[in-house]
C-alpha cells in the first residue's frame, strides 16, 4: 500500500516526505513539552495571581509595570552589557583556540583540548567558590597583584560595580570558551586538510587560510554558536546568583536572576515572571533572527 | 612554514590558557586533601585530610548510589537525544525546503524563554499526565533540544550530497543511507553531541529535583548541593563531592576528543 | 511453659490488632470526614470544637493501630533539620513502633520551588506530610497559599510553651500554621584574648549600647589591629537584627510599606555608618565564606549573629577557650530597644496532602512540643537549640562549654530567646529586605539616607502591585 503510494509521489516529493519523518519525533517532543508550556507562559503574562486556579485577567499590566519596574530596567541593562562584551570576546578566543589546536604537527594536542574543555564540565557550586575565593580580600588574585606592586591595599572585586561585572564576564569566558572550541573543532574535522595543503603551496599565510578556509567553511557552526551564546547570556543566571548574588546594589543582576527572584523568593507572582519571560523570547528571538538572516545561507 | 618564534608563540598561548582553564581543577583537587578550616583560611598546598573527607562525605550521604543515578540517567538522555535530534537535524537539512526551514526558526524559539518561566506550567502537565516521580518525566523534556537538532543541522550541511546520490544510485534507501553514510561519517559531530548532551544531562539539576523527590533518586547535583544548605558547610567534603561529580564528565571528554581529529576522510571509503 | 506462654500471648496480641484494624476500617470514613471539617474550619470557627474532639479520638486509633505508617519530611542539613528529624522518628517509635519518619533531604533553595509548583499548580499530591519553612518565607507561603498548611491552632498542640518572639513567623490572623523549631536568638560572641590585650573583658561588652560598642571597637582595632565585628556589604543581616532588637520592622501592622520614614530604621542606618567609618565594624565581600574567614582566620575577632552561627566559630579548634558569649548591644535613644533579637530559624508546617494529619500532629506533638528528654538528645550533637520552652530543664542545656570559657551558653541563649522582641517580617519580607540593601550599598557610597530610603520604599511598594 505504502510502497504504491510512493512510487505514484514524484522523487522530490518522496525525499520531501522522509525529510518529515525524520524531523517529526524531535518535534513533536518539542511541541509537547516545550511549546506547551511556553503558551501557557504567554496567556499568564496577562494574568495576575497566586495560585493557577484562581489567575484573574490584568491586561498589559504586567508588561506596563515591566518598564516601570527600576530593577528590571537595571538587570536588562546589565545583561545587555554582558552580552556585548563577552559574546565576542568568547567566540573570538574558541575560534582561534580551535583553528590553532587543529594543526596536525601541534604536540599535546589532547592535552591541551581536554585542559581548555575542563572549565565548563566543573559544576557550578566548585566554580563559584573557587572565583569568589580567587577574589576574596586576601585572594590569590590580591596578593599577586600587591606582590607585583599594582596594588597598596587588597581591593574588594566583588562589591565594586565595574570589577563585579569585570569578573562575571571573565568567569564566563573562563567557563564557556572550551564549550564553544568543541564545536569548531569537529566543525574543522569536516573540512578536508588537503584543501590547507593546497592553500600553503598556493603561498596563503596562516592568517589568509583563516580568513579565507576556516571561517567561511565554518559559518554554520560559527552561526550555530552565535545564537546559543546570545541565549546563553541574555538567560544568564548561575553567574549572577552565585558569583555576586547582583550586588552591589543590584548592578549586576540578571534578567534570569531577577525573574527567578519574582517566582520563588518574593511574593508569587507568576504572571509577572511570564511577562518578563516573554521580553526575553522577544529579544532573543530577534537578535537570533538576524544572525539567521546574515549567516544561514547555502552557498 | 611556520617559523620557530611563531611556533614558540603558538605553545606559550596555549600552555598559557591551558593553566588558566585548568587552575581552578587543580586548587578543586588540593582543597578535597584538606580540612574545612584550611580551606577556609585559603590554604593552597596539599594536605592530608583526603580519607577523612571521604568518609565523611560517605557517612552523610549515598555518594555512590548518587554517582549510580546520574550515569543511569544520564546515559539514557543522551543516547535517546542524539537519535532524536541527530534525525531531525538530517532530515531539516538534506531534505530543506521554505517549510522546513521556517519551522527550524519556530523550534529555536523553544530555548528562548528562561526554563523558571516554563518549569511550573510544566510540571503542572506532568502532574496531569501522571509522570510525577517517574524517570520518564524526568527525561521526556530533555530529549529534543533546539541546540542539538540546530548542531546537526548545521552539521549536516558539510557532508557532501554526492555521497548521498551515489548511495541512492547504489541502490540505498533513505534511512539507510543515514546510518551506514551520514553515522560514520559525522563521527566528530556525534562525539562532540555526546560529551555535551551527557555534560548537560550529568549537570541538569533543577527539574529532576522538583519532578523526582525520592531519597532514592538523588543524583549528584543534588548531592552537592545538599552539602552546601546547612548552618555549617564543611568545604573539605564539598570539594571533594564536586570532583566526583565533575570527573565523569572530563574522563568522557578526555576519552572523545581524539574523534575530533579524526578527518571526514578517513570515514568515507 | 514459657512456649505456650508466648504462643498464647501472640495470638491474644493478634486477634486484638486484627480487631483493631477493624476498627480503623470502620473509622475511616469518620477520620476522613474529620479532617475535612479541619480543612473548612479555616472560616468557621464554631464547629472547630466539634472537629477537634472529633480529632482526639482519631488520634487514639492512629496510636493504637498496628499498621504501618509513613510520615514524610522534606528538610534540608544532615547534621542539624534531618538528625533532628530523625532522633525525634526513632523516640516516636518506641511508643508506636508501626510509624516510621522518612526525610527526604532538600535544600531549602530547592524546597521554594517544590512547594510554589505543587502549590499554584493545585498539584500537591507529591508533596510530604511535614515540610521545613524559614521563617522568613513562612508568612509569604501561609498567605499567598492558603490551602497549603493545615491549621494547628486547635490540635492539641501547647503553643504558649514557646517563645512569643519564635511563634510570631508561623502565626497568622491569629491562627498557628507551624511549630516552631531551632532557636535564631542572636548572640554576641567576643575573643576575650584580643579583649584583654585592648584592656576590656567581655563584662564591658554586655547589656551595652551600640555607641559604646563603636568606642570600644573603635579602640581594640586601634590597639590590636582586629575588628570587633563583621558583616558582608550587600547584606542586610545585621541591619535587620538591629532593626528587629527594638522590636521595629520594614513594615507597619497593616501590612504597609514602613521605609521611608522609619526612625527607628534610619537610627540603624546611622549606626551602621558610623561603625565603617569608625573602624569598628569590618565589612567582607558579600559571599559567605569570606564572612566566615574575616572571624575563623583573625581579621575580626568578634561576630554577632544567630546562635546556629557557633558551629562556624568553632570549626576553628584551635581558638577554643578563647571565645565568650554574651547579648548584643542596644539601639541608643529608641523606645523599645532591646539588647536581644532573632535571625534564621525555621518551623515545622504540616501540608494538606498529609493523609493522616492525626497521626503527624501527635508525632510533633509528643517529640518537639512535648520531650524534653528528645531536645536533651539532640542538643550536644547538632547544636540545635530549641524555642520550646521547656526543653531547658533538659540538663545537658546547662552543661559548661569550653570553647566558651567554661560558660553555659544553651541556658544563656534560651534566656535571650525569651525576651527577643516578636518580628514582624510582613509577606513582602524578601522584596523589602532586597530594597533596603540596595539603600543601604548606595548611602555607603555616598547617597542620601533620606532619599535612598524613600526610593527603596518606592520600590517595594511598586513589588506590591
Amino acid at each position: 500500500m505504502e510502497k504504491a503510494k510512493g512510487r505514484k509521489l514524484s522523487q522530490s516529493k518522496r525525499y520531501n516526505l522522509t525529510g518529515w519523518v525524520f524531523l517529526t519525533p524531535a518535534a513533536l517532543l518539542i511541541a509537547v513539552f516545550s511549546f506547551y508550556p511556553m503558551i501557557k507562559c504567554f496567556i499568564y503574562s496577562f494574568q495576575k495571581g497566586a495560585t493557577f486556579a484562581n489567575m484573574e485577567w490584568y491586561g498589559l499590566n504586567n508588561y506596563i509595570r515591566m518598564f516601570q519596574d527600576t530593577v528590571f530596567m537595571q538587570s536588562l541593562k546589565n545583561t545587555f552589557v554582558y552580552f556585548l562584551i563577552q559574546v565576542p570576546i568568547m567566540l573570538i578566543l574558541a575560534l582561534i583556540l580551535a583553528s590553532l589546536l587543529n594543526n596536525k604537527d601541534l604536540k599535546f594536542k589532547g592535552f591541551f583540548r581536554t585542559a581548555i574543555f575542563l572549565p565548563c564540565a566543573t559544576t557550578l557550586v566548585s566554580y563559584a567558590i573557587i572565583f569568589r575565593s580567587l577574589f576574596s580580600t586576601d585572594g590569590f588574585v590580591n596578593t599577586i597583584l600587591m606582590k607585583l606592586g599594582i596594588l597598596d591595599a587588597p581591593f574588594a572585586f566583588l562589591t565594586n560595580t565595574t570589577s563585579a561585572r569585570a569578573i562575571i564576564i571573565l568567569a564566563l569566558v573562563w567557563r564557556w570558551t572550551g564549550y564553544n572550541m568543541v564545536f569548531y573543532l569537529s566543525g574543522l574535522q569536516n573540512i578536508e586538510y588537503s584543501v590547507y595543503e593546497a592553500a600553503k603551496i598556493d603561498g596563503a599565510s596562516p592568517m589568509q587560510s583563516f580568513f579565507h578556509i576556516t571561517i567561511p567553511l565554518l559559518k554554520p557552526t560559527i552561526l550555530l554558536t552565535a545564537i546559543m551564546s546570545t541565549n546563553g547570556t541574555l538567560q544568564l543566571f548561575d553567574e549572577s546568583v552565585n558569583l555576586t548574588n547582583g550586588g552591589p546594589a543590584n548592578t549586576s543582576i540578571t534578567m534570569s536572576h531577577y525573574i527567578y527572584d519574582t517566582t520563588f523568593k518574593y511574593v508569587p507572582n507568576f504572571g509577572y515572571s511570564c511577562a518578563m519571560s516573554m521580553l526575553i523570547l522577544i529579544l532573543v528571538g530577534t537578535l537570533a533572527f538576524i544572525q539567521m538572516k546574515v549567516g544561514d545561507k547555502r552557498d | 612554514m611556520i617559523s620557530l618564534p611563531k611556533k614558540i608563540a603558538q605553545y606559550v598561548f596555549l600552555i598559557l590558557f591551558s593553566l588558566f582553564s585548568i587552575f581552578p581543577l587543580i586548587w578543586m583537587a588540593i582543597a578535597a586533601t584538606n580540612s574545612s578550616i584550611d580551606i577556609i583560611r585559603g590554604k593552597m598546598t596539599p594536605g592530608t585530610y583526603l580519607v577523612e573527607n571521604y568518609k565523611a562525605l560517605v557517612g552523610q550521604s549515598e555518594l555512590w548510589h548518587a554517582m549510580g543515578n546520574s550515569f543511569k540517567y544520564s546515559i539514557m538522555v543522551t543516547l535517546l537525544s542524539l537519535v532524536v535530534c541527530s534525525l531531525a537535524g538530517y532530515g531539516f537539512e538534506i531534505y530543506h525546503d521554505k517549510m522546513k526551514d521556517r519551522l527550524m526558526n519556530v523550534i529555536l524559539l523553544a530555548m528562548m524563554v528562561p526554563f523558571v518561566a516554563t518549569m511550573i506550567p510544566l510540571f503542572g502537565m506532568m502532574a496531569k499526565m501522571g509522570l510525577l516521580n517517574t524517570v520518564r518525566g524526568f527525561i521526556l523534556p530533555s530529549i529534543s533540544t533546539p541546540f542539538l537538532i540546530m548542531l546537526f543541522r548545521q552539521s549536516a550541511r558539510s557532508f557532501p550530497h554526492d555521497i548521498i546520490e551515489a548511495a541512492r544510485i547504489d541502490g540505498l534507501g533513505e534511512f539507510q543511507i543515514f546510518v551506514r553514510m551520514f553515522f560514520p561519517t559525522m563521527r566528530s559531530t556525534y562525539a562532540a553531541a555526546m560529551t555535551i548532551t551527557f555534560m548537560n544531562a550529568w549537570n541538569n539539576y533543577l527539574w529532576p529535583k522538583v519532578i523526582m523527590n525520592k531519597p532514592e533518586t538523588q543524583t549528584m547535583p543534588m548531592l552537592v548541593a545538599n552539602l552546601t544548605s546547612g548552618y555549617v558547610t564543611d568545604y573539605g567534603m564539598l570539594m571533594l563531592s564536586v570532583l566526583f561529580c565533575t570527573l565523569p564528565t572530563v574522563i568522557i571528554f578526555f576519552c572523545l576528543q581524539k574523534s575530533f581529529a579524526e578527518g571526514i576522510t578517513g570515514a568515507v571509503k | 511453659m514459657k512456649k505456650k506462654f508466648l504462643a498464647t500471648l501472640m495470638i491474644v496480641a493478634m486477634s486484638a490488632s486484627m480487631l483493631a484494624g477493624c476498627g480503623s476500617k470502620g473509622d475511616a470514613p469518620a477520620d476522613s470526614a474529620a479532617t475535612d471539617d479541619a480543612a473548612a474550619t479555616d472560616d468557621a470557627a464554631a464547629t472547630n470544637d466539634a472537629a477537634t474532639t472529633d480529632d482526639a479520638a482519631a488520634t487514639d486509633d492512629a496510636a493504637a493501630s498496628d499498621e504501618e505508617q509513613t510520615i514524610t519530611v522534606w528538610c534540608w542539613d544532615p547534621t542539624f533539620n534531618i538528625y533532628a528529624m530523625e532522633t525525634a522518628g526513632e523516640y516516636y517509635a518506641k511508643d508506636h513502633p508501626n510509624v516510621k519518619v522518612e526525610v527526604t533531604e532538600t535544600a531549602w533553595d530547592d524546597l521554594q520551588p517544590m512547594i510554589t509548583n505543587a502549590a499554584s499548580t493545585g498539584e500537591i499530591s507529591q508533596l510530604p506530610d511535614i515540610i521545613l519553612m524559614q521563617d522568613n518565607a513562612f508568612q509569604k507561603n501561609a498567605i499567598s497559599y492558603p490551602d497549603l498548611f493545615v491549621d494547628l491552632t486547635d490540635s492539641g498542640i501547647d503553643f504558649s510553651q514557646f517563645a512569643a518572639g519564635k511563634l510570631g513567623y508561623s502565626t497568622v490572623g491569629g491562627k498557628n500554621y507551624g511549630v516552631p523549631f531551632d532557636n535564631g536568638a542572636v548572640i554576641a560572641c567576643y575573643r576575650t584574648d584580643i579583649l584583654e590585650q585592648a584592656g576590656y573583658t567581655i563584662d564591658d561588652l554586655t547589656d551595652i549600647t551600640w555607641s559604646r560598642f563603636e568606642e570600644i571597637s573603635s579602640d581594640v582595632q586601634a590597639k590590636t589591629g582586629y575588628y570587633l565585628l563583621s558583616e558582608r556589604s550587600g547584606e542586610a543581616d545585621l541591619l535587620m537584627m538591629m532593626l528587629q532588637s527594638a522590636g521595629a520592622s520594614l513594615f507597619d501592622e497593616n501590612g504597609g510599606v514602613n521605609i521611608a520614614n522609619n526612625d527607628v530604621l534610619k537610627k540603624v542606618v546611622e549606626t551602621f555608618n558610623s561603625m565603617v567609618k569608625n573602624n569598628a565594624l569590618l565589612l567582607t565581600q558579600q559571599n559567605w565564606d569570606e564572612y566566615i574567614k574575616s572571624f575563623n582566620s583573625g581579621s575580626a575577632a568578634g561576630v554577632i549573629n544567630g546562635c546556629w552561627i557557633m558551629g562556624s566559630i568553632q570549626a576553628a579548634e584551635d581558638q577554643a577557650g578563647k571565645w565568650a558569649i554574651t547579648n548584643m548591644p542596644k539601639l541608643d535613644g529608641v523606645d523599645g530597644a532591646t539588647n536581644y533579637s532573632n535571625n534564621g530559624g525555621s518551623s515545622w508546617a504540616i501540608t494538606s496532602n498529609c493523609q493522616n494529619k492525626d497521626l503527624a500532629i501527635d508525632f510533633l506533638n509528643s517529640t518537639f512540643c512535648g520531650s524534653v528528654d528528645f531536645y536533651g538528645e539532640i542538643l550536644p550533637k547538632s547544636g540545635a537549640i530549641a524555642t520550646w520552652a521547656p526543653a531547658a530543664e533538659a540538663d545537658v542545656y546547662g552543661e559548661p562549654s569550653d570553647f566558651f570559657g567554661g560558660d553555659t551558653v544553651f541556658t544563656k541563649i534560651v534566656d535571650f530567646a525569651t525576651k527577643t522582641p516578636a518580628n514582624n517580617t510582613g509577606v513582602y519580607y524578601y522584596e523589602a529586605r532586597n530594597a533596603v540593601t540596595t539603600a543601604l550599598t548606595n548611602i555607603a557610597n555616598g547617597a542620601d539616607i533620606d532619599s535612598e530610603l524613600a526610593n527603596a520604599q518606592a520600590t517595594v511598594e511598586q513589588q506590591m502591585q
